[in-house]
């Protein structure tokens, strides 16, 4: 089989299994545990009519989703309203690409890396992404004709974009101690020396501040704080629109998830242990999605734990406490990869 | 067509529609979209000339950072369409059209037609396409073009402090 | 007009490239030139801004020099500059005049 054939075959394969694992696992389950963990922290039972510990509640949930009545008030602008749940979906579904999802697969002679598309710009790629989804919150604010929602909309995007700056400055700080911006660079270096989490201790805490504020979620979670702005953004779209929004945040949640292992915890790495083989790979990608849905549990932990920050608080955390820290981290790690102490 | 015609005819065609509809629409948020759609175009454009970096900024700088500037005036300033109703100009109009079509045509006249550069290139200078350009475009950064890298974030935070003051309101 | 000798050849010739670049100049002129709005004049403008990126790039891919990378990036960057320098006065203009059309800014006319 010509390369060309055998490079289109292998990346077709990835983004199924990509897919299959966001949306086939992920979502699946993560619907279901949230509201179970939910009433696990708050002393009452959670979902349990819909099969077994309420384990099929998500499918009760789908479907409703669907047949559901899609109330479009009149006064909405009707494209920028179709749009915007497209517009906020469409990114969170495809920042997954660049996630190493395991260790390097052998095929029929050719080795193949666990990644959709390993590029080299790596993680600009999903800085790329997460500045546009901002489009769907304000987009989906403004066309809503509503001032909750456009409340809403400035408030999430300008926490966004504050947010996104720490996160990529902590994240640079990553990518001077590996060398490269690729991912699979960063986890193989990972492999090599030391987890992130051990060498840029701040780095990481600023990392995971950042990811629950561009994630949306609580405590940074006022743009669609129920109990303030109705619904912030999303208060006039319904059924599937709504679910639209609804499934664009779990599967955020799900690749903050996946950059705080991948960037800090290892990715599919375990310190002493290396995985060879196709078997290897297979093991690695357990390992990858255990670490990915403990992170995914830390955040839905945090989620009923933790009361929400007051606006001005929240930027002021932004821009006045992790940016400069972010910074001096960065200066940090420089300094040590300059002076040869580290480093790829 | 091979692949790469492919998705030059769609990165194009997506780019040019959808400048056009940024100068036909008639309110500012959708001609914000449309131009967001032109960027993402050139983006793609960018990557095919084996620039992958650049399209990677010119998403996140651009359409991430500087048109949602844009969109947060438009908001905050709560502008609706042009008021099209009073003067129609259609004179004004016209003569803008023949200016544009002939300033096109001889842009495009003069670019196409432009005689072939002399065979020179720089002698040491970094070569593209190459494997990953990523280091390449860093050791330029921090070499040849070290001077306009620290001007320009002295640059940026003039501007910064200086779009903070203009926009303030005035307490007086 | 083709790659100089001794770089990767292209997969589409560089005239192609060249003709999108000058067309969406063009478009921006018009832009320019017919609206009324400020912001939209500003916004094509920046797609005026970014056409010449484009060109700048083809030519950089033609010689094989990656400094003309160098330079679109500068370029993005005092455009990120000129955009919030240019709408912190269309803003301070609006607070003015009540009003961001270039038509009735005219109080210096004769």
């Amino acid at each position: 089989m010509s390369a060309e054939l055998f490079h289109a075959v292998a990346s077709a394969g990835m983004i199924a299994l990509a897919w299959t694992i966001l949306l086939g696992l992920y979502l699946l389950i993560v619907v279901w545990a949230e509201r179970r963990i939910a009433g696990l922290i708050q002393d009452r039972p959670g979902p349990n009519r819909v099969g077994p510990y309420g384990l099929f509640q998500t499918l009760a949930d789908v479907p409703k989703m669907f047949l559901k009545e899609d109330v479009t008030p009149l006064y909405v602008d009707r494209l920028l309203h179709t749009v915007a749940p497209a517009i906020i979906l469409i990114p969170a579904l495809t920042t997954i690409a660049i996630v190493p999802l395991g260790a390097p697969v052998t095929i029929a002679g050719r080795t193949i890396p666990l990644v959709v598309a390993d590029v080299n710009i790596g993680v600009l790629y999903l800085f790329a992404l997460t500045s546009v989804s901002v489009y769907g919150l304000i987009i989906g604010a403004w066309a809503s004709n509503n001032k909750y929602s456009l409340l809403g909309g400035l408030r999430a995007s300008a926490q966004i974009i504050s947010y996104e700056l720490s996160m990529g400055i902590a994240a640079i700080a990553v990518f001077v101690s590996a060398g490269s911006l690729r991912p699979v660079a960063v986890v193989e270096w990972q492999g090599a020396h030391v987890w992130n989490c051990v060498g840029q201790v701040i780095g990481c805490v600023i990392f995971i501040v950042s990811a629950f504020a561009e994630t949306n979620r609580v405590p940074f979670d006022l743009p669609e704080a129920e109990s303030e702005l109705v619904g912030g953004y999303h208060t006039e779209f319904s059924a599937f629109k709504f679910g639209m929004f609804f499934m664009s945040e779990y599967a955020n949640m799900f690749v903050a998830a996946a950059m705080i292992v991948t960037l800090y915890f290892g990715g599919w790495t375990l310190p002493f242990v290396t995985f060879t083989g196709n078997f290897g790979a297979l093991l690695s990608l357990g390992v990858f999605l255990a670490k990915v849905f403990a992170w995914v549990f830390v955040f839905i932990w945090v989620r009923w734990t933790l009361p929400r920050f007051r606006y001005d608080q929240l930027m002021a955390l932004g821009w006045k406490v992790l940016l400069p820290l972010s910074v001096l981290n960065l200066l940090a790690v420089a300094w040590w990869v300059a002076s040869g102490k580290g480093g790829a | 067509m091979s692949a790469a015609a492919v998705v030059f005819a769609f990165a194009s065609g997506l780019a040019i529609v959808f400048a056009l509809l940024m100068v036909l629409l008639k309110t500012p948020v959708k001609s914000v979209l449309a131009l967001v759609v032109t960027f993402f175009g050139l983006a793609i454009l960018s990557v095919q000339l084996a620039a992958p970096f650049i399209a990677a900024i010119q998403i996140i700088v651009y359409a991430g950072a500087i048109l949602v500037l844009f969109l947060f005036v438009i908001m905050l300033l709560n502008l609706n369409e042009e008021a099209r109703e009073k003067d129609a100009r259609p004179v004004q109009k016209a003569l803008g059209l023949v200016t544009v079509v002939a300033l096109g045509g001889v842009l495009l006249g003069a670019t196409l037609r432009a005689p072939e550069a002399p065979v020179t290139r720089l002698a040491s200078g970094p070569r593209v396409p190459v494997a990953d350009e990523i280091p390449v475009l860093g050791r330029l950064l921090f070499s040849d073009y070290l001077f306009a890298f620290e001007a320009m974030s002295v640059l940026l935070l003039v501007a910064a402090v200086g779009a903070l003051i203009l926009s303030k309101r005035r307490m007086d | 007009m083709n790659v100089l000798s001794g770089v990767a050849p292209m997969g589409v010739p560089p005239a192609a490239y060249l003709f999108v670049g000058t067309v969406l100049f063009a478009i921006g002129i018009a832009g320019a030139l017919l609206k009324r709005n400020a912001l939209s004049i500003f916004l094509s403008i920046e797609l005026m801004m970014n056409a010449v990126n484009l060109l700048i790039l083809t030519y950089a891919r033609m010689r094989g020099d990656a400094a003309g990378q160098m330079i679109v990036f500068f370029v993005i960057a005092i455009a990120a500059a000129e955009a919030a320098v240019g709408l912190a006065v269309f803003v301070a203009l609006f607070r003015a005049r009540e009003t961001v059309e270039v038509d009735k800014v005219n109080l210096l006319k004769w």
